[in-house]
This record gives structure tokens, C-alpha cells and sequence, in this order.
């Protein structure tokens, strides 16, 4: 998510601002809100709360920015600082969610469904992560918003690896118990590709 | 450098890889960031906050210190001498009386353990995030 230029940039902004100019923190919000607000939008899935809480982790950095160790990136410092403000915020105020055994499960087979019911049931199941107990729902949220990367999100929780990859596996556990489909599918594409094998 | 959204796509997603990771980008909303710098800077204007006086409050804080220890100590003194005097005058209490009170230790002791696991109990249910 990092390129070496955009940390070099990082370092220089956050010098400039530490030394007084305001307006170098803007250059730091263009290139970070779209991440953030994206993280916050699967913290809480509400647009205009999203927005709400990156702006808070922006204010929150710009206060703290004297704070970051060089020894880590910009990025994972600003992951980790956003993480927090997101997960205090909703404990003050919680997002509503339906229980996790009361989310909706679809009746109908995946091949007699059409694109906007697809959709909508992947939607159901996007969902459902916020219905998780929250240090499975948080592992979740962050291992996908860092494209699956485990070390990435260890970084970000400030845990270790193999905590997150155990945190990881429950929360999948708990989903596909609630949405059985999801086994069904991934036995079902097993299948074909050992069929595919078998015919080549 | 390979991707690990590539790699994992290379070694076969899940159904529930494959939706959790296709979500659309939001796009931020174009005063984001001038609502963003616009907080910021008004932070930046804002004065410095008023430094709490430790110097003027330090006296104020060892003369409470010193009052409250000579309190305690008071207290400890005067909780000891009475459990000397009522030592070296033993009271007997009636028999009937003294049944009745024999329980209540244990009832005491049953009120502490129940009130230790309900401690325990909401704090594990808390942790798990069921509270």
C-alpha cells in the first residue's frame, strides 16, 4: 500500500509540519483519506459516519504526529493511530447490527440467482463481519482492507501474527456457520476443478 | 513483489475471500479534505492550553497527604486500642444469639465468592464482546 516514493514523501511532509507549516498535512490527507475513510467504512458501513471517523484520525495524527518512531512507516503508524480512533468510536457509539444468528440466509441455490441477488447476498454476508464479536470483526475488517495481508494487519492491531491468523480462522468458523452456502460453493468449485484435472 | 491478494487468488479463494475482498473503493466526498484542514487549522490557531500549576498546587497536595495520613494513622490507632480493650474484656454473648451469629460468617464468605464470579464472569463477557 506503500510505495518508497509516497514514504519519502510521508517523512518530508510530516517534517515540514512538525516545523511549523499547517499546510503540509494537507498533501498528507490527499494522499491517506481515501484509505482511511475506506477502513472506517468497513469499521462501520455507514458513508457519512466513515468520513466522520477518518476526519477524526487525521485531527488525531496531526496532534500526534511528533509521535511517530521513524522506525516504522508512515502508514503502519497511521493504520494503527486510525484502527484505535475507529475502535473507541464504536464503542461509544455502537453501530446497529442484526445478531449474527438472525442475519439473513438465502434459500435459493447461487445458480438460480441473478446478478443483483448475488449482490445482495455477499452484501448480507459483508454485513454480517459487523455482527461478529468485535476482536474477530476487527481481525476481519483489517485483514481484508489490507488485502489479506496477516502481517499487515498484526501491524495494525499491534499483535502477533499468529494471534490474528487464530482470530482470522474463528471469525471465518463463526461466518460459515451462519451462511452455509459458503461451504457448499467452495465444495462445489473443489469439485470441478478435480473434474477439470481429471478430463485433461 | 507479488501481490498477496494476487497469491491468494493464484492458490484458490474462498467464496468468503472472494466477497470480503471485492468490496468498491468509497470515494471520499470533495470537502473531505478542506473539512479536514479547515479543523486542523483551527486547532493550530487555538492557543496553547493553560498548564495545569503544579508548582502553586504542590504545598495544597503534600498538606492534604499530610492530613490524610494523620487521619489514617488516628484511625489505625484508635481501631487498635479498641480491639485491645474488648480483648481483655471478652463478651458472652447468649446462646441463642451467638447460633444465630455463628452462620453469618458463612454467609459472608458465600455473598464474597458470588460477588468475585459475577466480577469475573462480566468481565470475560466483556472481553468476548457479548457486553
Amino acid at each position: 500500500m506503500t510505495t518508497p516514493k509516497s514514504a519519502t514523501e510521508d517523512t518530508a511532509c510530516a517534517d515540514r509540519v512538525l516545523a511549523g507549516d499547517t499546510q503540509a498535512f494537507a498533501e498528507i490527507v490527499a494522499r491517506w483519506q481515501g484509505p482511511l475513510v475506506n477502513m472506517a467504512w468497513r469499521y462501520c458501513r455507514d458513508r457519512s459516519r466513515a468520513e466522520e471517523m477518518a476526519q477524526e484520525a487525521f485531527l488525531r495524527a496531526w496532534r500526534n504526529l511528533a509521535q511517530w518512531r521513524r522506525e516504522s512507516s508512515f502508514s503502519t503508524w497511521l493504520f494503527a493511530l486510525a484502527a484505535n480512533v475507529y475502535r473507541n468510536e464504536l464503542k461509544r457509539f455502537p453501530t446497529v447490527n442484526v445478531p449474527l444468528e438472525e442475519a439473513a440466509e438465502p434459500s435459493a441455490p447461487a445458480s438460480q440467482l441473478d446478478g443483483l441477488r448475488e449482490q445482495g447476498r455477499n452484501d448480507e454476508v459483508r454485513r454480517a463481519v459487523l455482527a461478529l464479536p468485535q476482536r474477530y470483526r476487527e481481525a476481519v475488517v483489517l485483514f481484508y482492507f489490507h488485502e489479506m495481508d496477516v502481517a499487515a494487519t498484526a501491524r495494525t492491531m499491534h499483535l502477533p501474527e499468529g494471534t490474528v491468523k487464530a482470530r482470522l480462522a474463528r471469525a471465518r468458523a463463526l461466518l460459515k456457520s451462519r451462511f452455509p452456502h459458503l461451504n457448499q460453493q467452495d465444495a462445489s468449485r473443489t469439485l470441478a476443478k478435480l473434474n477439470q484435472r481429471e478430463e485433461a | 513483489m507479488n501481490h498477496p491478494i494476487e497469491n491468494a487468488k493464484k492458490n484458490g479463494m474462498s467464496t468468503l475471500d472472494r466477497i470480503l475482498s471485492t468490496e468498491e473503493d468509497l470515494i471520499p466526498s470533495s470537502g473531505f479534505l478542506a473539512s479536514v484542514m479547515e479543523r486542523v487549522e483551527d486547532e493550530a490557531r487555538a492557543p496553547a492550553p493553560i498548564r495545569f500549576p503544579w508548582k502553586r498546587a504542590i504545598p495544597g497536595f503534600v498538606l492534604a497527604a499530610g492530613v490524610f495520613g494523620w487521619g489514617g494513622v488516628e484511625l489505625v490507632r484508635e481501631a487498635v486500642s479498641a480491639y485491645h480493650a474488648a480483648a481483655a474484656a471478652p463478651v458472652h454473648l447468649p446462646v441463642g444469639l451467638e447460633q444465630t451469629l455463628a452462620p453469618l460468617g458463612w454467609v459472608g464468605l458465600a455473598l464474597a465468592i458470588s460477588l468475585a464470579s459475577w466480577v469475573l464472569s462480566r468481565r470475560i463477557a466483556g472481553e468476548s464482546g457479548l457486553l
